[in-house]
């Protein structure tokens, strides 16, 4: 048995100014995936994803067109309508950025931010969520007793699954990640596999990655981004893509 | 061998001209001092008032720089007060909110401002006084809250491009962090954007707060006078440090006078110094606050 729709995309196109990033893709992501976007740099894979949360809006020049749907209880909502609330989105679909970014901020306030946004000031239970957090990010065990140290302190690795568990704070049913591993060392990449299979039976996951074995590890489906759409791969075939599209950039 | 001695002669270069501002300044330190250092004391700043009776206010000093040094506190603390709301408000708005034509306009407009003389910003203020007295309230003269006033004007170009400028280096990352975890964008500002541009805006208040104690043009036309004492109400006339140095230096009697207004300048630039440390002391503050209060 298949699992349901998530995101239900139709006819997107993207563009800055007058250079279209994303021509027209139409494209369904089912619940407790993992999605990988592979494709040369430079290409559309960050927007796409920050087209799903919104992100894009106020970036000078940018316009799209197309409708996108997300299911919430079974009903496709577009996000894009008319008295849509952003921050009730941002906590729906929950993102990861490519450095990890941690804030200027005590480890502690840095997981409990989210809860604060949303205005949970119930002490007790922001400490149980901050706990719960850290542990599906498997990061409490490091930091349960400098909780109040500033999160700037943290190696790359842990301030990276510190932002995963701040994004995770929140519950998202949907979590996309903007190559989460490119600035870490590989025992540190790792763990953020393990922990992005782990994080699949709860919630749908989007992954822009460059590196073809992580794709070929935690993948359920392949989408290779060019010249603004999607073109499916297995996890196979997508290794020799990948190559080719790297070859294609490298010769320009 | 030519390019490293090149080299070598850049760097020099860069080494004196990087040492020339301090040089600058501890010349002008050693001389304040070499010419008015022996002057300091409780007697420059009480003159033969009782210290303890001065500071509490039982009896007025008539030949220390005590009222002045009230004057000049007053003054700063009531121009940076009105200044900072206003100005710090102006530049997260033209940092985060203000777009297109409307920025550039505005920019343009900040820019003239901070390119007035003090002259012409101090007889504005005193045109404002006229006019207010003229029209709307007989007891309203050049007082301290006029002069507080014009240097508010004076210093807000500062506040506003500082506060803009540190709300514009936050880096991008940094700046969709809050947002993507369903942050408004006030939200963004007050606990992101605000906090990480802090040590900036801080510079900012730093720089009002020299530009308002040192600032003669201005006050010289809205409300200083010589022999005012301690201000007791801000539509009264008060006296000021540098209006002290000013008439020493233009009017000095003997050398014994012209000393006093050495040392005048002395305790002017500790004043500034003072004000200084404690705007550090608040940022330091406000920083630690912001990274570890749960």
């Amino acid at each position: 048995m298949t699992d349901p729709i998530k995101i239900q995309i139709r006819n997107l196109s993207f563009f800055y100014d007058d250079f279209t990033v994303l021509d027209g893709i139409s494209e369904r992501f089912r619940e407790n995936t993992i999605s990988a976007i592979v494709g040369p740099s430079g290409k559309g894979k960050s927007t796409f994803l920050m087209v799903l949360n919104r992100l894009w809006e106020g970036m000078p020049g940018a316009r799209m067109t197309g409708r996108v749907e997300i299911s919430q209880k079974g009903d496709f909502q577009d996000i894009y309508r008319a008295g849509c609330s952003l921050p009730e989105l941002r906590r729906l679909v929950g993102m990861v950025f490519q450095m990890p970014n941690p804030l200027p901020m005590s480890v502690y306030k840095n997981i409990a931010f989210p809860l604060k946004l949303a205005g949970v000031t119930n002490r007790e239970h922001i400490d149980q969520r901050v706990e719960k957090a850290l542990k599906r990010a498997f990061l409490w065990d490091e930091v349960k007793d400098r909780l109040q140290q500033n999160a700037m302190d943290l190696s790359g690795g842990q301030q990276q699954r510190l932002c995963i568990a701040r994004a995770l704070i929140l519950e998202p049913e949907v979590l996309l990640l903007d190559e989460p591993t490119s600035s870490l060392d590989p025992r540190a990449s790792e763990v953020i596999e393990a922990l992005l299979v782990e994080l699949k039976a709860r919630c749908t996951l989007l992954v822009v990655s460059h590196y073809q074995d992580q794709v070929q590890r935690i993948a359920d489906r392949v989408l290779e981004l060019s010249d603004g759409r999607f073109i499916q791969r297995t996890t196979d075939e997508s290794k020799s893509s990948h190559l080719l599209s790297l070859n294609c950039e490298n010769s320009k | 061998m030519r390019g490293r001695a090149g080299e070598m002669l850049v760097i020099g270069y860069c080494w004196a001209c990087a040492l020339l501002l301090p040089g600058v300044l501890c010349c002008v330190l050693g001389f304040l001092i070499l010419k008015g250092g022996h002057t300091l004391g409780l007697e420059l700043i009480f003159g033969d008032t009782d210290p303890i009776d001065a500071l509490l206010l039982r009896r007025p000093v008539f030949d220390g720089l005590f009222p002045a040094m009230v004057g000049t506190l007053s003054l700063v603390v009531l121009a940076v007060g009105l200044a900072i709301p206003v100005g710090i408000s102006a530049g997260i708005y033209m940092a985060e909110y203000s777009r297109g034509a409307v920025k550039r306009c505005f920019s343009l407009l900040f820019d003239v401002l901070a390119g007035i003389p003090s002259i012409v910003v101090g007889l504005f203020g005193f045109s404002v006084a006229v006019f207010i007295h003229r029209h709307f309230s007989e007891n309203i003269y050049p007082c301290l809250l006029i002069s507080a006033v014009s240097l508010a004007f004076l210093v807000l170009p500062y506040l506003i491009r500082t506060t803009q400028v540190a709300l514009e280096g936050v880096s991008e990352s940094l700046r969709l962090t809050a947002p993507a975890l369903g942050a408004s964008r006030f939200q963004n500002i007050r606990y992101v954007l605000i906090p990480r541009a802090l040590p900036g805006i801080i510079s900012g208040v730093i720089l009002s707060i020299g530009r308002c104690a040192e600032d003669t043009a201005v006050i010289m036309l809205t409300g200083v006078v010589a022999t005012a004492g301690v201000p007791h109400t801000i539509f009264g006339g008060y006296e000021a440090l540098p209006f002290f140095v000013y008439t020493v230096a233009s009017q000095y009697a003997d050398a014994q006078e012209l000393s006093r207004g050495y040392g005048g300048a002395i305790v002017l630039l500790f004043l500034c110094g003072g004000l200084f440390f404690i705007a550090f002391g608040i940022k330091r503050r406000m920083m630690h606050r912001a990274v570890y209060r749960v």
